[in-house]
């Protein structure tokens, strides 16, 4: 019995498409045309997905050690409903101490940053090339002027440290170097 | 009498919109509705080919609104079924040659004495879309399970979401080829669904006989046989608020499909004996 089965499913395997990534040219469309029609849908580029992705992964930090590389931020379908959804792999959940550490942290570095902000105003009118650069940005990223700063400041501590508890360390240091 | 106003229209060009307006517009009428076509895409006019009509047409509707005949005399009546007439567009005009407020105009008059006024519209999202929109109250979007096709009528779903006038909009998916769809080659019913979250109104499936229909000028929902005329028909039932099911395409299998079948069943077999 058992020979006829094997026998059949070996025959049958020989004619069957393979349902492999490349062949099946019908997920394919389907999975590009979903990013098409969301960004047609909702006018937002690659670069504002990056931009959200990366604040939502700072904001997230402060609260749970996560998984930057596999953090996942996706449009779904929902009948006639747009959900943002965001799939977060949490390494583990920080402890109290943590957490009130970590937010007065970034209190300090709003501040900061706001400080920082201040600075470039002033000394633009000294006309330096790079300051007048860095504050273009500033104003056509966002309304709130810290954001955009904020979450480039975090992209590149996540990038130099692997480890988010040495986090704090570097990013006092990074904040102390744009002072 | 208040007649409906539907508009068919896609977004992309050769989905099908000019030969799916002929073929409900004719099964409407078979079913004992008074119906009217409007060919708006002026310059590029096929409704009256598709139809059979072409020899017959003496005033279009840049004749109507700009005065040289009345409404009921541009009215061209089908050859085999009275209930149905069209009304042509202008071949050596453009698209501004007929207002939004004159269309409307032209779909009040009409609405008078008709069950249903199917307004052709052109492709694209210019100005002929929006004078083909402006009288109607519901739409059918014509797509086919291709990427361009799908991103078009997404644009257009948008366009007429916002539109307060248009109450009801629904999809028909044209030349869908169910061979295709089994080897993973092409979007199911379902992904473009799915994609596009509208309801569906028809599948048609695709079907060669469409192209002799048109050379013959004879729409296919005359052709008893044909499985897209079958399809078509059941559209203009669901308009006319009749339930019926979608046509179930997936029996059209492939010769190792059928193979496969075969072996199927006589494995079953020599299990149940054993």
């Amino acid at each position: 019995m058992s020979f006829f089965t094997d026998f059949y499913n070996k025959v049958f395997s020989f004619f069957k498409p393979q349902d492999t990534a490349e062949n099946n040219v019908k997920d394919v469309a389907r999975s590009r045309l979903k990013l098409v029609l969301m960004q047609d849908r909702t006018n937002l580029t690659p670069k504002i997905l990056e931009q959200m992705r990366g604040e939502l992964i700072d904001l997230l930090s402060k609260y749970v050690e996560l998984d930057k590389e596999l953090l996942e931020l996706n449009f779904e379908q929902e009948g006639d409903q747009v959900a943002l959804m965001l799939s977060i792999p949490v390494i583990r959940a920080k402890d109290e101490k943590e957490i009130e550490e970590a937010i007065k942290k970034d209190a300090l570095l709003k501040g900061i940053t706001l400080a920082d902000d201040e600075e470039d105003d002033t000394e633009e009118e000294t006309g330096t090339d790079e300051l007048q650069e860095e504050t273009d940005k500033d104003s056509e990223g966002n309304q709130d002027e810290t954001l955009p700063q904020e979450t480039s400041e975090a992209d590149e501590n996540g990038e130099s440290q692997a480890e988010d508890t040495e986090n704090k360390n570097s990013d006092e240091e990074n904040v102390q170097e744009t002072v | 009498m208040s007649g409906r106003v539907i508009v068919i229209t896609s977004g992309k060009g050769g989905v099908g919109k000019t030969t799916t307006s002929a073929n409900i517009g004719t099964a409407l009428a078979k079913a004992g509705n008074k119906v009217v076509l409007i060919d708006t895409d002026i310059g590029l006019r096929n409704l009256d080919l598709l139809l059979g009509l072409e020899n017959r047409i003496v005033y279009t509707i840049v004749d109507v609104v700009e005065g040289r005949c009345k409404l009921k005399q541009a009215l061209v009546k089908d050859k085999k079924n009275p209930n149905l007439s069209l009304l042509a567009a202008a071949q050596t005009r453009d698209k501004s040659a007929v207002s939004e407020e004159q269309l409307k105009d032209i779909c009040e008059k009409l609405k008078k004495d008709n069950d249903f006024i199917l307004v052709d519209c052109p492709a694209g999202i210019e100005q002929g879309f929006q004078n083909a929109v402006a009288g109607a109250s519901e739409a059918i979007v014509v797509t086919t399970p291709e990427m361009s096709a799908i991103r078009d009528a997404d644009r257009i779903i948008g366009l007429l979401a916002a539109r307060e006038e248009i109450e009801s909009y629904k999809l028909l998916l044209n030349r869908v080829r169910p061979n295709l769809i089994a080897t993973n080659d092409m979007m199911s019913v379902e992904d473009v669904v799915e994609l596009l979250a509208c309801d569906l109104i028809g599948i048609i499936p695709e079907d060669t006989g469409i192209i002799s229909s048109t050379n013959k000028g004879d729409p296919i929902v005359n052709d008893e046989k044909s499985l897209a005329g079958q399809a078509y028909r059941n559209v203009a039932r669901r308009i006319m608020g009749e339930e019926v099911e979608f046509l179930n395409l997936e029996e059209d299998k492939n010769f190792i499909g059928k193979i496969k079948d075969f072996f199927e069943k006589t494995i079953k077999e020599i299990k149940a004996k054993i």
